[in-house]
């Protein structure tokens, strides 16, 4: 029980969220610990931990940094959306996974493994002082000029994600401004000078 | 080190020899164009003899001498805000004329060893910031100091659409830069810097440091509000 990962789920459709919870707990790594049926509903009576949020897009837009704050005030929490409406690419940028309606049981389980590998990451890269290999490309990408969209569009994250990446990069190495970054980039060798 | 005074002790009827305890305190009276040889005159004594409201010179004094003092403007009047601009223009005058010059031929020293790239980006890097200091300082000499001046001289209602809450806006952060310098000297510069100019260089960013720190103070705590109640 104890290594089961903890879900929970904010979905209005009850018939949604009963059987979202059958296929998410089928195969045993995962168990749903709460469904909230609201926003409200999930912000009066939230508890248990979960290492992932299943939530439906249209109870709230967690591209809002405000928004995401009520959903989860720690950084490694993944949140995967549940789409039974077409979103744009956009909106669905800011999750760390997808389940439709026509997933199969074996496609949720995998998206939910992954979901959690990416904030896995996440912990592991918080904790180092040196920059991980992500943060490298990113720092990189900053030093040429690119603006956090593009950045964004180029390694297929959230522009949240991207700016969480920026914050970790000036918090290890002590350098805020981008002339710095770049400074930084070909001392170490993470960019040619003939890219200026 | 700073000797920091002993706050609580420190009034307009302490000795002004004994204040003097640090060199940024020092320039405290150099700025404020008090001459030396106090004999065992107070405080209050000097500021008298140069024409000087004691509130403000014992609220300057604070900022430098005790460690996160918030001053307020109880006590401070009209007359007090040129003695203010006064100040701030001679610390612009110190920092312009001789500390950054200094800097940045400390920097070049530090660089003449390091290979092409680096010694050209860090030389870059530090002339942008030279611009950036230069553009913030004109603003306020040529800018809000003016406007300031002209708004106690008259006694009408302010007719200038500009604000000191504009200035406010406008008041741009130098020190982020000169961190980001401070940390690309401490920990990434290659080893071909000499260690003793790296500890010069860094011995300087750490003065200008809290000097910019304790001037924004003074601008942010003292000047800003006291020109607001005037305008």
């Amino acid at each position: 029980m104890s290594t089961k990962h903890k879900v929970t789920i904010i979905e209005p459709s009850e018939i949604v969220s009963a059987g979202l919870k059958q296929l998410v707990e089928y195969g045993g790594n995962f168990h749903v610990v709460k469904i909230f049926k609201s926003i409200q509903d999930y912000s009066e009576n939230q508890n248990g931990n979960p290492d992932i949020i299943l939530i439906n897009p249209s109870v709230m837009n967690i591209g809002d940094t405000n928004e995401r704050n009520i959903l989860t005030t720690k950084d490694n929490v993944s949140i995967v959306a549940i789409c039974y409406l077409a979103y744009n690419e956009e909106t669905l940028r800011n999750y760390d996974g997808c389940i439709g309606m026509f997933c199969t049981q074996e496609q949720i389980e995998k998206k939910l493994q992954s979901a959690l590998k990416t904030s896995s990451d996440k912990e592991q890269d918080d904790n180092s002082n040196e920059l991980s290999a992500r943060e490298c490309e990113i720092l990189t990408a900053v030093a040429k000029g690119k603006t956090n969209k593009e950045i964004a569009d180029e390694f297929n994250l959230s522009i949240h994600t991207v700016i969480s990446h920026r914050k970790n990069i000036s918090h290890k190495l002590g350098i805020n401004s981008i002339a710095g970054l770049t400074i930084y980039a070909v001392m170490n060798k993470l960019l040619d000078v003939e890219d200026f | 080190m700073d000797n920091k005074i002993n706050a609580p002790t420190f009034s307009a009827k302490t000795k002004m020899s004994e204040i003097i305890t640090s060199s940024s305190l020092l320039s405290i009276i150099e700025r404020l164009n008090i001459k030396l040889g106090f004999g065992e005159a107070s405080i209050n004594e000097i500021c008298r003899r140069n024409n000087l409201s004691t509130e403000l010179f014992l609220k300057i004094c604070k900022v430098y001498a005790v460690e996160s003092f918030v001053p307020d403007i109880e006590n401070l009047t009209r007359e007090d805000i040129p003695e203010i601009i006064g100040y701030l223009q001679r610390t612009h005058k110190y920092w312009t004329g001789s500390f950054f010059p200094n800097l940045h031929s400390n920097i070049h020293t530090m660089l003449d060893s390091c290979d092409g790239t680096s010694k050209r980006m860090l030389n870059k890097f530090y002339d942008d910031y030279d611009e950036e200091i230069k553009k913030h300082l004109d603003y306020e000499e040529n800018t809000v100091f003016p406007y300031i001046l002209s708004l106690i001289d008259s006694e009408q209602k302010n007719a200038n659409s500009y604000r000191i809450k504009d200035f406010e806006e406008n008041h741009s952060n130098i020190e982020e830069k000169l961190q980001d310098l401070k940390n690309i000297v401490i920990k990434y510069l290659p080893e071909s810097a000499s260690q003793q100019s790296r500890i010069n260089v860094l011995n300087e960013i750490f003065k200008i440091e809290d000097d910019l720190n304790k001037h924004s103070i003074i601008e942010n705590k003292i000047l800003i509000p006291l020109v607001s109640k005037f305008e």
